[in-house]
């Protein structure tokens, strides 16, 4: 007669105790095991096709001597990481990177923090504002970059008209035409899509702060700029922290508006490191290897800086 | 420590035809505590709020130790509020949330330890000092919230429902100990709530609003005793008071057949609205008096509340309510007859609510 129940038998006074009956159960949990398994394949098998299996692709192209058009000849390591970092380019394509990424994350937070703290009243208008300021995230990066291409246009740019008719400049200004102008166009254009994102993920960490913990602060004597320093900041430590990492991370591999407003001019000053790795594999050398071990370089650094990134802005988990 | 005034205080928000405050004239002494009760919408918290400096006073004006404070911005007005969430901040210790008004004011941090230190010990938080508020109980959280009022040294405390987020056992332990800190402290209070047992236990006066308009202000006995409208004799006491409408023929006032004498000094006639507390009814031994049909009988020990419909007025939407003995208690479905005690009935004109007499 079959037990119900999954216990051990009571202890016989006579000879050993028997072991433990299996409960009937175990035969459903296999099957509800398996069928999750089930479930979950097609996201496993997704996730290895198009991530894994790339991944060790790199791995291994990076310790082989593997050209666009020539294959897989064999392996070579270490020569594509010396080659990588020998190249002319690579020491001026990490500083400026890295440049780009200061000036850009600066910039970037320090506006979207101000918009959302001008937009977070309710209201018409700055419901319309928050609005307006999204706008701009409805454009792909590429194409953003395309209509900034033609917004810099020295024949044809509408900045260079309004620039004239105020009288604030006789010449058509060349906004990409030399290093500096070039990467202070980019931030420009960057800034330009990015701000209202971040903005949104900032006026979400400012509404979490409760109301009345404003009132406390107002009630204890702070000013507007005390309450801004000891209360707002701090309770926005994670949000800032977030935005921080997507920024830098963001940043750091920062290619389609290089490539299409600037392609790494002039003469090669606003190159960044992903652009680097573009021009090895499929421009000049054709160098796969090359190019995927400097890819693993940039990994490694990546890795790297965010772990220096989430131990130094963890902030207050207890907020 | 001063006196506190509302001088026709009245707060209107813009776009509304109504009042949240409507010429509030209170007066409340030094030391006193002072609560403000009465149901969602009265407008105590606003009342609270615009003292605070919260709130924009539309007329009249607000005096804080004879100083008139009605544009001054909160922290210039000597006060300490608790907030009904507490409103600690997040991220700050316990000992850094108390004494950040401190810090703010530029005290120096001798001076702020040593009064953190004193306000921690006299609430039982010295062993919390270092804690932030995430890992605090509900209870303790209230303290800390209170601890920040008190280290201000403040002219007035001014606390807005500061129990309601506490269970019930401790809202009761709780409440004789802030009545007991206010006695200690001496410091004038105004005090928020919506819970009519707190303001009868811990006010030396309650003043109770309806719709922004304040209907009565007196200690907890008067306002039992005496309430001075309909709606104050309904609101102060659990359960409250019966409310039957009655008409007064030849010196006695008639509530379904039975008779009860004027009370002294009582001019009325016509329909008047009768009121009778549960304690100031019981059931006859004969078959007069006022009949009701028992609905719902509730026991809780010492004594037991039966709730029921007149019978003369079945259509009647409050349950009339008797308070009986714990012993030999009636059964629902059951019928009493009731004797009421002339001494304790309260008379109200049914139009206007006022009490007659």
């Amino acid at each position: 007669m079959a037990t119900t129940h999954s216990t051990a038998p009571p202890p016989t006074e006579d000879g050993p105790r028997r072991p433990a009956v299996r409960p009937r159960v175990t035969r459903r949990a296999r099957a509800r095991r398996r069928q999750g398994a089930l479930y979950a394949a097609p996201t496993a098998l997704f996730l290895i096709v198009f991530f894994v299996v790339p991944v060790i692709l790199v791995f291994r192209m990076s310790v082989s001597d593997w050209g666009l058009f020539t294959g897989d000849l064999g392996l070579n390591a270490p020569e594509n990481f010396t080659k990588a970092l020998d190249d002319r380019l690579f020491w001026p394509a990490v500083w400026f990177t890295l440049k780009y990424t200061v000036v850009t994350t600066v910039i970037l937070l320090g506006l979207a923090l101000a918009m959302a703290l001008v937009v977070q009243e309710s209201g018409r208008w700055s419901a319309f504002v928050r609005t307006s300021f999204l706008v701009p995230s409805a454009l792909g990066l590429a194409s953003a970059s395309l209509l900034f291409y033609a917004l810099y246009s020295p024949q044809a740019s509408p900045f260079n008209a309004v620039l004239e008719w105020t009288g604030i400049s006789e010449d058509p200004v060349s906004f990409l035409g030399s290093p500096d102008r070039a990467l202070w166009s980019t931030v420009a254009l960057v800034v330009w899509r990015f701000a209202g994102f971040y903005m949104l993920l900032l006026l979400v960490g400012l509404q979490s702060i409760p109301g009345d913990v404003y009132e406390a602060a107002r009630l204890d004597g702070a000013s507007a700029l005390q309450t801004f320093r000891r209360i707002t900041l701090p309770l926005l430590k994670p949000s800032l922290a977030l935005c921080t990492i997507l920024c830098v991370t963001g940043s750091l591999l920062a290619f389609d508006q290089f490539y299409i407003l600037t392609k790494g001019g002039p003469d090669n000053s606003t190159v960044t490191i992903v652009q680097l790795v573009y021009s090895m594999a499929f421009q000049g050398s054709n160098d796969l290897g090359r190019a995927a071990a400097l890819s693993i370089v940039v990994l490694g650094g990546l890795i790297v800086l965010n772990a220096v990134q989430f131990l130094g802005l963890r902030g207050d988990k207890d907020a | 420590m001063a006196a506190v005034t509302f001088a026709q205080t009245t707060q209107r928000y813009p776009g509304s035809d109504r009042p949240a405050v409507d010429g509030l004239d209170l007066e409340i002494a030094d030391g006193e505590f002072l609560v403000l009760v009465g149901p969602s919408g009265c407008g105590k918290s606003t009342s609270l709020r615009m003292l605070a400096g919260l709130e924009d006073v539309t007329e009249g004006s607000i005096l804080i130790g004879g100083r008139d404070v009605t544009d001054l911005p909160p922290k210039d007005r000597d006060i300490a509020m608790v907030f009904q969430n507490y409103a600690l901040y997040p991220h700050m210790t316990v000992g850094q949330n108390m004494g950040f008004a401190l810090k703010i004011a530029g005290m120096d941090k001798a001076e702020i330890s040593r009064r953190v230190a004193d306000a921690a010990e006299i609430l039982d938080l010295t062993e919390y000092l270092d804690r932030k508020p995430k890992a605090l109980s509900g209870g303790q959280r209230q303290r800390v919230a209170m601890g920040r009022a008190i280290v201000r040294n403040p002219q007035v405390f001014l606390m807005d429902e500061p129990l309601s987020n506490l269970d019930a056992k401790l809202r009761v332990q709780t409440r004789t100990q802030i009545a007991s800190l206010q006695r200690r402290l001496g410091v004038t209070t105004v005090y928020v709530t919506h819970d009519q047992v707190e303001a009868m236990t811990m006010g030396d006066r309650v003043a109770v609003l309806k719709d922004g308009v304040l209907q009565q202000v007196g200690t907890a006995r008067e306002l039992y005793d005496h309430p001075d409208n309909a709606f104050v004799a309904g609101f102060i006491g659990s359960p409250a008071m019966n409310l039957l409408p009655a008409r007064v023929e030849g010196g006695e006032v008639v509530v379904g057949g039975l008779p009860i004498p004027l009370p002294a000094g009582v001019q009325a006639s016509g329909e008047v609205l009768l009121g009778m507390r549960p304690e100031a009814v019981w059931p006859a031994d004969a078959p007069t008096g006022l009949a009701v049909e028992i609905d719902v009988v509730e026991e809780i020990g010492a004594d037991a509340f039966v709730y029921g419909r007149p019978q003369h007025a079945t259509d009647q939407k409050t349950p009339f309510v008797v308070r009986v003995p714990g012993r030999g208690v009636p059964r629902a479905g059951q019928t009493l007859h009731l004797d009421v005690d002339p001494r304790q009935v309260h008379l109200f004109d049914p139009a206007s609510g006022l009490r007659l007499g």
